[in-house]
């Protein structure tokens, strides 16, 4: 399995079958003398900026708090790696839909017949 | 559903489906200044865009993939956010030359200015995608789009020269006013190739769960569909030929579009001619709104369908509700709306390379479409009508925009 081919940026399915968002980075583990170790995958707005322009995501960082705003979904609980990559956790339950929420609450959910 | 069945509604799709703001409104400026000179533009326009929603269906079946889906995987974030950018810039544009179409139509009927007409089409057009599914959408627009059959009915009923007609298949150099008969060409080929429609197409592809057993029934309907589509825009252009270049109108302002069909047609001509707008833009409205959400939503793995309760997918719904009153905003604020579609129509010639090369380097992958990738004639014919239309439309766009 390559990281850059099959991994970053594929979709992440949850344990019931909702969109959790791309495979914005990966956590790599480095122990003295060992090979590098894949700990995780890590969704993620501010994550997702890092790769796009480092200045921005600083700034962003600032704002938003950081890493605490980021899921990270241990390798231990992603299962198959196909056209998904689905994830043995719940999406909810995480910070993943932080932002659909929002958007849920604040404006969508407040909209007659939503 | 039978697979006859299934068939012919793809083939009513692509009939009822291709005839929108932008097309109507090209082919009636091309036969009115050029006769049949132009017409080879809209046939290649046509080849182009059925090679185009083939490939789309083709890797949604075989991928499982919606093209933005497989973009952001195959390039990653960085390369994704060009042609991401460029098809919601232009989607946004034609979406907007769409909702000018409805709102003229409902000018011609009720003679109450268009720009009045902005807020409430795009309100009706939100309350069909807040409610609607994503069959009603699409089913529903290409039944009703049939109505753009007039054209073809009142084009035979003018008895144009056939020879004429099979002239204007082979490309030739102008006659008169070299300029505008390329933006008006390159604008033709623009609005046939809109990225909408394929990107749309792969959505729906996937939203209908195909699977590698469609890959026929993708490859007629595509072919078919877009044929028969393309024969109403000829329709259009032989009716402004015939009606409109003896009677030396040059559509320049909207209001001169209806007597397109009320010389054919007489008085009902006028009423086919405003329904037939509004469905047509009507539709497109509906198919380019959804078709935005959807390229973003699945370019970044939000929750995405338009079966799903607005409530269910929140961003996504999020996406058509903030951008149908801002293209609104734009026909509200008095632009011309005739002008604003065939600029619309060069900027979408303008931007083919940037939406359709990534498609054709996913199309030759085999980590996607396994042994169904790309032949050379299908690679090699579209890498030349995009490029070339975008360096014609480069030419052109600055001549047309600053006068000749």
């Amino acid at each position: 399995m390559l990281i850059g081919r099959d991994i970053m940026d594929q979709q992440v399915v949850d344990a019931r079958g909702r969109l959790m968002g791309k495979v914005d980075g990966v956590v790599l583990e480095l122990h003295e003398g060992e090979a590098a170790h894949l700990a995780g995958i890590v969704i993620g707005g501010t994550t997702l900026l890092w790769r796009l322009h480092r200045g921005l995501a600083r700034w962003a960082e600032r704002k938003l708090g950081g890493e605490g705003r980021i899921t990270y979904v241990p390798w231990s609980k992603v299962g198959k790696v196909g056209v998904d990559i689905k994830v043995d956790v719940e999406a909810p339950r995480t910070p993943a839909f932080r932002w659909e929420h929002w958007v849920r609450d604040h404006f969508i959910g407040r909209i007659p017949g939503a | 559903m039978s697979k006859f069945l299934e068939i012919a509604l793809g083939i009513v799709t692509g009939i009822g489906g291709f005839l929108e703001a932008g097309s109507l409104a090209t082919a009636a400026q091309a036969g009115s200044e050029f006769g049949y000179q132009l017409i080879w533009a809209i046939a290649v326009g046509t080849a182009c865009i059925a090679v185009l929603v083939e490939m789309a269906g083709r890797l949604a079946a075989v991928s499982r993939h919606t093209l933005p889906d497989a973009m952001r995987e195959r390039f990653g974030i960085g390369f994704f956010l060009i042609p991401l950018a460029a098809v919601a810039l232009v989607s946004f544009l034609v979406l907007s030359s769409e909702i000018g179409g409805v709102t003229l139509a409902l000018e011609f009927a009720t003679g109450v200015s268009h720009r009045w007409w902005a807020i409430p089409a795009a309100l009706a057009i939100w309350l069909l995608l807040w409610k609607g599914t994503f069959g009603m959408v699409e089913k529903g627009t290409s039944m009703l789009g049939l109505v753009t059959l007039a054209f073809v009915v009142a084009a035979l009923k003018l008895h144009p020269d056939a020879a004429g007609v099979a002239a204007g298949l082979v490309p030739r150099a102008p006659t008169h006013d070299g300029a505008r008969y390329w933006f008006i060409a390159v604008s033709i080929v623009g609005a046939s190739v809109s990225p909408y429609l394929f990107y749309f197409y792969s959505a729906g592809a996937v939203e209908d769960q195909w699977d590698e057993g469609y890959l026929t029934i993708n490859r007629i309907t595509a072919g078919v569909g877009m044929t028969f589509g393309g024969t109403v825009a000829v329709a259009a252009l032989v009716c402004a030929a015939l009606v409109l270049h003896p009677a030396g109108i040059q559509v320049d302002r909207y209001e001169q579009i209806p007597f397109l069909l009320t010389s054919p047609l007489a008085r009902a001509g006028f009423w086919l001619f405003v329904a037939a707008l509004f469905i047509a833009c009507f539709g497109a409205a509906l198919e380019i709104a959804l078709q935005l959400a959807y390229l973003v939503a699945q370019g970044f793995g939000w929750r995405w369908g338009e079966n799903l309760r607005p409530r269910d997918a929140a961003r996504f719904s999020a996406i058509y509700t903030v951008a149908l009153p801002l293209a609104a905003l734009v026909i509200a604020s008095g632009i011309d709306p005739l002008r604003l579609t065939v600029m619309s129509m060069a900027m979408t010639a303008l931007s083919l390379p940037v939406t359709v090369v990534p498609l054709l380097v996913l199309m030759n992958d085999p980590q996607y479409l396994d042994e169904h990738t790309n032949g050379w004639v299908s690679n090699a014919a579209v890498l030349a009508v995009s490029v070339i239309a975008c360096v014609v439309a480069l030419v052109a766009l600055p001549l047309q925009v600053f006068g000749s």
